[in-house]
């Protein structure tokens, strides 16, 4: 039998004639089993063998309250009857009163006790006589209670001084369990700050790499805590443009950090197709309203850099204006005209939220959360935006990574906690400005050098002011069947421009593709609608005009193929853009319709 | 555009000339598709191609890709200079076998 098992085992877990032990060297030696413990239901099982041996009773029986204190669960037992796993009401029989009451029961005849459960006796078959019971408690803590049943003799009954014995023996338990449980709680502590580190290594890891001087977009991230609820992060697009972002998600803690992984995830997915500042945080106000915690919201900044031209098309949603220092040090900041991201669908008709133009011209663009603003400097005021101005004209000739490590280096330097993440980010344009101000200068005097003296030189991209004649305008239905004429008309008006034959053959490609595409996509098959081309020298290029009167076009869905798979169609747009220098849409001129710009050059 | 079909004993060569563009590219497309399903050999002679746009790559592509499917070889010949630069620009150059001549095609299948 299973009991008579256990009971063995028990019975050779305790030293032999348990029954000279002197009380105190009872309570030593439990009190040596608990502190060596490292397995505790395995101790308070042998700390109840003993007691029941030497208090002599037939069997013994250790019930724990659970959690809520709703029930008793005997989680060991000895002796006579095995009623391990046995669940009880708290308030039930004779233990329950003993937890209850948080006081020892002694009762020496069970038939006269009312509260006496009969149900154990019955499922055993044994029957109990008389009981003694101590609760189990620390302080105000109630843990639970050991019950010895049948005292062995022939009258079954226990004295006083047994239930004396054994209240002691089972404070004494009780204080081992609540050691457990606090051991317990900082293992699990340890494991959560371990976990919190694993996050944070993670979570760092989503920060894009810093760039060498060189690159325009330099950012630092210092969480206040282990993980941050701040993000931010920058990537080249294929055209060479420049996204990136800083964002701030409502809150702190776990929840913060894990939002803030699932928004820079999105931004950096939706992002490589969507290169539209506006309509990228639109797309993830939406995807985060259908799928955030009520309440939590992300304020971001978007934008896209142009180091060709210094243009910058920036959205904010609902965070902190960011502040563009020109190259005159004068600042200029961007307010937010849209709430954070993740707290209502946008309602703009076309859904996008608003974007500013701005060009760098040789300066640069701040973004930071409000972690720099509202932080302290060592002498214990607060930052500010004034401040951080003020630190940024400072440090205005240092290189940008530097300019931004000075500010953190300040906020953290106090030797006072941060107050909340710290993150800043720096778009600067000093050397791609330089750079195109010297493409530009070596333009111009070559330009100078064909032009006619009296002509401007200034504005070399300008079409109105550079070397300009007109080739040919030709309209012609958009049918496929007209495609051979485009090609031809195309072909004659540039013949004597100095394009070579590969050249020329790219051009009639690309404006082929283009109309095709006109045809196709704009017009949604052969028609009698026009198309009007312009084909006309300006400077060193021949540019081709294609006006269409089709509902404007959606430039975002004309993208080159990948090329990686092998599979037909989707190759037009990858050709217009392979064989032409510049290819754009116009405004949209009056009357409507799509202006399209293709330009190759002469060479 | 103009074509002609000609069993060889190395195979099936279909002779392409003219332009092709949007507007001829779905009749050169439907007897690309056709000579595929013989299981012979096919040699497409672009000889006299002059002009050859992204609709007309993207039925050499469905061939070639049926052909694949078909277990057959299918093959390029005389390609001119220009239509060569537009298999380039697509990245296809590697993709398709071409050779220099209809006679060098032919031999390659003897």
């Amino acid at each position: 039998m299973d009991e008579q098992e256990g009971h063995t085992d028990a019975i050779s877990m305790t030293p032999a004639s348990d029954t000279t032990f002197d009380p105190v060297e009872l309570l030593a030696t439990m009190g040596r089993d608990f502190a060596d413990s490292r397995d505790i239901d395995k101790t308070l099982r042998l700390a109840l063998v003993r007691i029941t041996d030497y208090l002599r009773a037939e069997s013994g029986a250790l019930f724990l309250l659970d959690d809520s204190s709703k029930t008793l669960t005997c989680t060991a037992c000895t002796g006579a009857t095995d009623i391990e796993g046995l669940v009880l009401a708290s308030n039930q029989g004779i233990v329950g009163r003993c937890v209850q009451t948080n006081r020892g029961e002694l009762v020496r005849d069970v038939e006269l006790d009312a509260d006496f459960f009969r149900g154990v006796d019955r499922r055993t078959g044994f029957t109990t006589r008389s009981i003694i019971c101590a609760p189990m408690s620390v302080r105000a803590e109630r843990i639970g209670a050991i019950e010895l049943v049948n005292k062995k003799g022939k009258d079954f009954r226990f004295s006083t001084s047994d239930l004396r014995l054994l209240e002691t023996m089972s404070s004494s338990a009780a204080l081992a369990i609540l050691n457990a449980h606090l051991a317990e709680a900082l293992l699990e502590q340890e494991r959560v700050r371990r976990e919190l580190e694993l996050a944070a290594e993670i979570q760092r890891s989503l920060l894009p790499e810093a760039q060498d001087e060189t690159f325009p977009i330099h950012g630092i991230n210092i969480p206040a805590g282990a993980i941050s609820g701040d993000f931010y992060d920058y990537f080249t697009l294929p055209d060479g443009r420049i996204y990136f972002n800083l964002g701030d998600v409502s809150g702190k803690g776990m929840n913060a950090a894990l939002l803030m992984a699932k928004t820079s995830s999105i931004f950096r997915c939706l992002g490589k197709a969507t290169p539209r500042p506006g309509r990228l945080l639109a797309r993830i106000n939406t995807e985060i309203h259908e799928t955030a915690t009520r309440g939590m919201f992300v304020t971001m900044v978007g934008g896209i850099y142009d180091p060709a031209s210094g243009e910058v098309v920036l959205a904010n949603a609902g965070h902190q204006p960011p502040v563009l220092q020109g190259e005159d040090g004068q600042f200029t900041s961007f307010e937010a005209e849209t709430p954070p991201l993740g707290i209502q669908p946008f309602t703009r008709a076309d859904g996008d939220i608003p974007e500013v133009k701005l060009n760098l011209d040789g300066g640069t663009l701040y973004v930071f959360s409000d972690g720099i603003t509202e932080g302290y400097r060592p002498d214990g005021t607060m930052l500010h935006v004034e401040g951080l101005l003020d630190m940024l004209r400072d440090s205005a000739d240092l290189p940008a990574a530097k300019r931004l490590t000075a500010v953190t280096d300040l906020l953290a330097g106090g030797g006072r906690p941060l107050r909340d993440d710290v993150t800043l980010l720096a778009i600067d344009d000093r050397l791609n400005a330089n750079a195109r101000s010297n493409t530009a200068r070596s333009n111009t005097s070559r330009l100078k050098a064909e032009a006619k003296p009296d002509a401007p030189t200034t504005e070399a991209q300008n079409a109105d002011t550079a070397d300009y004649s007109l080739l040919a305008v030709l309209t012609v239905p958009a049918r496929a069947d007209r495609l051979r004429l485009i090609r031809h008309a195309v072909s004659m008006a540039t013949i004597d421009c100095g394009l070579s034959e590969t050249a020329a053959g790219d051009l009639i490609l690309a404006v082929d593709e283009a109309c095709q595409n006109i045809i196709r996509h704009a017009y949604g098959g052969d028609t009698s609608e026009k198309i009007v081309a312009t084909v006309s020298r300006e400077g060193d290029n021949i540019v081709v005009l294609l006006r269409d009167f089709a509902p404007t076009v959606d430039t975002e869905r004309i993208r080159p193929r990948d090329l990686s798979n092998l599979r037909p169609g989707g190759l037009g747009t990858h050709f217009i853009r392979e064989c032409l220098d510049d290819v754009r849409f116009l405004p949209s001129p009056p009357g409507g319709g799509n202006l399209l710009r293709l330009e190759k050059k002469i060479r | 555009m103009e074509h002609t079909v000609k069993i060889e004993p190395e195979g099936i060569v279909v002779s392409l000339s003219g332009d092709v563009d949007l507007q001829s590219s779905p009749e050169v497309r439907k007897i690309l598709l056709e000579t595929v399903e013989h299981k012979r050999p096919v040699i497409i002679d672009l000889s006299g191609v002059g002009y050859i746009d992204s609709s007309g790559i993207a039925s050499l592509v469905e061939a070639l890709q049926r052909s694949r499917k078909n277990g057959i070889d299918l093959v390029l010949a005389s390609i001119s200079d220009a239509a060569l630069r537009v298999l380039q620009l697509a990245r296809l150059d590697k993709v398709f076998r071409v050779y220099p001549t209809l006679g060098d095609a032919l031999a390659g299948f003897r």
